[in-house]
């Protein structure tokens, strides 16, 4: 028994020493481009993971090549050295009246901002360097005209993704005049001169842009050498804050004291609990037909009163809106009124539908 | 017999509800022994045996559920967690959003529930740019293209054809902690560290796919664009999509979550989950890095210097103590209670090689010990035994090193390299002050 006890004690050491070599995991290298590791995958194994060592060889021929069409339906993306921008053109002045009706509800007038939303334009480079140690100092300001490095990736993203409940339904002509309109304000040249209204923005002019921050970030990824950047900046831990010491006593931290919590961020949904019980039973009844279509189109703007408009559950702001009468207030839902584009922004919405929402708002703020 | 259990299940639910109504445990035991002296002691398990005041009154009698049939076995043909456990959710607050609008906004995990190193998809954090889309996926494409002998288009099909594999990483939001540069805001292990999860991905390694499609050796960059609202869209270097990146479409054992990218998401192990393009729409090669909007104006790292860190890929080492934690704090223990520190560690860079806890607001450190599975560029569990002391105070920090040698900065040196108006890649060590009573609330050590 004693004897069979020492065997199996001297083939557990065994183990042990194959597993630190390689039984259990492949092995790891210091060499990713990220300045981390990489695992090979070898004898079966990728890192602590067995696999399938066939799959690595083989060459599967899936899928199907893309028509020329489906590349161009595709392949939108707009580049810094000017691939992909579209034919068109528009004018600060048109880019102006197409920036009320679609963006100023979100981003402010003259995308000033102070909605909630992105600020688009004002503040200066040499605001990037201000530092808010202590309470009451300014923020860095970090708009198109300060912060973004390219046009490209201004014009390719209102064409995407703008306006933000509508994506994809402004013309090439139009996507040319907000990006007109904002590279005025903030006093970006196009042809070596700030734009006046009624100068125009197209695919030629569009190249002698030079944003101002152009150069304001790194590595610098452009050109053979761009990747390669990123690995030499990853390979000193000085460059992305990372510490390699790692001191167990007697740390000495630059006169570090406690900071505790000034003001508490409390408003979380749903509120903290940690409590094991049974839910709290909803009020029964059916769904308001308005619910979904308001949840949809007009909770972006009237959930909170952040963006100016009358938000849901406020009796006094509603009380105020429903004084005009429900027909008058819905005439307004359609045509659209103040900061408000017509049916919100969606004209698919029927006026019926219109109706349905402005009862589910004004019922659920009473 | 029937009759009886009945009966004592009735009066077990009256005395249950006026329990809510007494102050202490030891009270409702005491005045429930009184209470009960006659409708009880004939129900009571033990019927005719005389009552104590340490009886519990969960022991003693009959329970609801062990004398009525339960619930249909398939009643929710999808589980979902038993009713009690309501509050474990995501949460989601205003300023980490646009004026309070949830379409661009974020979710956070609730660390203070979690077990082990796998997230429960519905626990899983969100962040959107344009809502949550919901992609048909007979109708789904994915489009590979740019600098390739051979560009393709894959359906959800093709892309299930390839054989699969299965891995655990941790995803998490370069901005995970953002609120926090200036100081401690958030009183929650939640609001401080839940912009990440754990998950078991399965998909196709991308490397995979590519072998057939003879991609340009000059194409370094790889743009990865999704099909929702915003089409989020980032650049990679083509290396990485060569190395461990992966085409993905299940998460823990079933297909993604709507939130998460259903049909497909880019998964790039260790790098900020912003670039694990969701919904993923084409994928195409080329020589120059693209300028998406996502790459410059946001997620870029600003610094001191008025420069910002671009292409700032690998989330750090990182670590943070979920037990305790403010949410789940030390006010039940006595004095003398050995007590289990536990958190977890991680980073986008290699495997946890070792994590430490400091009990004095980080000048000395103790090795705590590693539990269960330690994997590349995943969540892994520390666990420490501590004596609790009632009355004494303490600042609980720990700190992770990873198997490339990165430590976990102070908040001091990473305040000396980035500054405050970083916005993403905080990693620095996160502090808890222990109060005397067990309370536990977010510091920092900072000067």
């Amino acid at each position: 028994m004693f004897k069979c006890v020492h065997k199996s004690i001297a083939l557990t050491v065994a183990t042990l020493v194959l597993s630190s070599v390689s039984i259990f995991a492949s092995e790891a290298k210091k060499d990713a481009i990220d300045g981390g590791m990489t695992y090979t995958r070898d004898k079966g194994m990728y890192s602590n993971y067995h696999i399938n060592s066939q799959v690595d060889a083989l060459k599967l021929n899936y899928g199907r090549t893309p028509t020329a069409n489906e590349l161009k339906a595709w392949d939108t993306d707009i580049m810094p050295d000017g691939t992909g921008l579209p034919e068109g053109e528009g004018s600060v002045e048109e880019g102006d009246e197409l920036y009320e009706e679609n963006c100023a509800v979100c981003h402010g007038d003259f995308g000033a901002g102070g909605v909630g939303y992105p600020t688009l334009t004002g503040g200066d480079i040499s605001s990037l360097k201000n530092q808010r140690t202590a309470p009451g100092m300014d923020a860095p300001k970090r708009t198109i005209g300060t912060y973004w490095p390219q046009a490209s990736t201004l014009i390719w993203y209102i064409r995407d993704a703008m306006p933000y409940a509508h994506p994809k339904s402004l013309t090439d002509n139009e996507i040319y005049a907000i990006t007109a309109f904002l590279l005025a304000n903030n006093e970006i040249e196009v042809d070596g001169k700030v734009q006046e209204d009624a100068d125009v923005l197209n695919k030629k002019n569009f190249m002698t842009i030079k944003m101002p921050n152009r150069d304001g970030f790194y590595p610098d990824v452009n050109g053979e050498n761009g990747v390669e950047n990123v690995r030499k900046f990853f390979a000193d831990p000085k460059n992305f804050g990372a510490n390699t010491v790692r001191c167990m006593k007697d740390c000495k931290d630059d006169n570090a004291t406690v900071m505790r919590i000034g003001i508490e961020m409390k408003d979380v949904v749903p509120g903290y609990s940690t409590e094991r019980d049974l839910p709290a039973k909803k009020k029964g009844g059916a769904t308001h037909p308005g619910k979904e279509a308001y949840e949809k189109n007009c909770a972006v703007c009237h959930k909170t009163d952040a963006m100016g408009a009358p938000d849901v559950g406020n009796k006094k702001a509603w009380a105020k809106v429903m004084k005009k009468g429900m027909d008058n207030v819905v005439n307004n839902a359609i045509k659209g009124t103040g900061a408000m584009p017509p049916k919100g922004g969606n004209p698919d919405l029927t006026d019926a539908q219109i109706k349905e929402i402005v009862d589910y708002m004004s019922s659920n703020s009473k | 017999m029937n009759k009886m259990t009945k009966t004592s299940s009735t009066d077990m639910n009256i005395m249950v509800e006026q329990s809510v109504e007494m102050t202490s445990r030891r009270d409702f035991f005491r005045k429930a022994a009184v209470y009960s002296a006659s409708a009880v002691v004939a129900s009571n398990v033990l019927s005719p045996v005389e009552l104590l005041a340490a009886d519990d009154e969960n022991i003693i009698h009959h329970q609801k559920w062990g004398t009525t049939l339960g619930d249909e076995l398939n009643k929710n043909p999808y589980g979902v967690p038993s009713p009690y456990e309501h509050n474990n959710v995501r949460r989601t607050t205003s300023l980490l959003s646009s004026a309070g609008d949830m379409h661009a906004a974020v979710s956070l995990t609730p660390l203070h529930e979690q077990q082990g190193i796998i997230t429960p998809n519905g626990l899983f954090f969100t962040r959107t740019h344009n809502g949550v889309a919901h992609i048909d996926p007979n109708k789904y494409r994915l489009m590979i293209h740019g600098l390739v002998e051979k560009p393709i288009v894959l359906t959800l099909d093709d892309i299930k054809k390839y054989p699969s594999e299965s891995v655990i990483h941790f995803l998490e939001c370069p901005s995970n902690g953002a609120a926090e540069w200036k100081g401690p805001q958030f009183n929650s292990v939640q609001f401080v560290k839940g912009m990440m999860s754990c998950t078991e991905w399965t998909g196709v390694r991308l490397k995979t796919v590519l072998a057939d499609l003879g991609v340009d050796p000059k194409a370094k960059w790889m743009l990865a664009e999704g099909q929702d609202g915003s089409e989020m869209s980032r650049t990679v270097p083509t290396e990485k999509a060569m190395d461990d990146a992966m085409l993905v479409y299940a998460m823990n054992g079933e297909a993604l979550r709507a939130e998460q990218g259903y049909p497909v998401r880019l998964l790039l192990p260790g790098w900020e989950a912003n670039l694990c393009v969701k919904w993923l729409k084409r994928l195409e090669f080329g020589t120059e890095p693209w300028y998406c909007k996502e790459e410059t104006s946001k997620y870029t790292t600003l610094t001191a210097s008025g420069k910002a860190i671009q292409h700032f890929y690998p989330l750090e080492v990182n670590s943070i103590i979920t037990s305790p934690c403010p949410e789940k704090n030390w006010e039940f223990l006595e004095d003398g209670d050995m007590v289990e520190i536990q958190g977890l560690a991680w980073s986008g860079q290699g495997k946890i090689k070792a994590v430490d806890l400091s009990f004095d607001g980080g000048k000395n450190w103790v090795e705590a010990s590693l539990k269960g599975l330690v994997l590349p560029k995943a969540w892994t569990r520390f666990s420490y035994m501590h004596k609790f002391k009632e009355g004494e105070t303490l600042l609980l920090s720990s700190r992770a090193m990873d198997e490339a040698g990165y430590v976990q900065p102070t908040v001091n040196q990473e305040k000396k390299i980035i500054g405050v108006e970083g916005v993403y890649h905080r990693n620095s060590i996160c502090t808890w002050e222990i109060m005397k009573n067990g309370e536990v609330n977010n510091v920092q050590m900072r000067s």
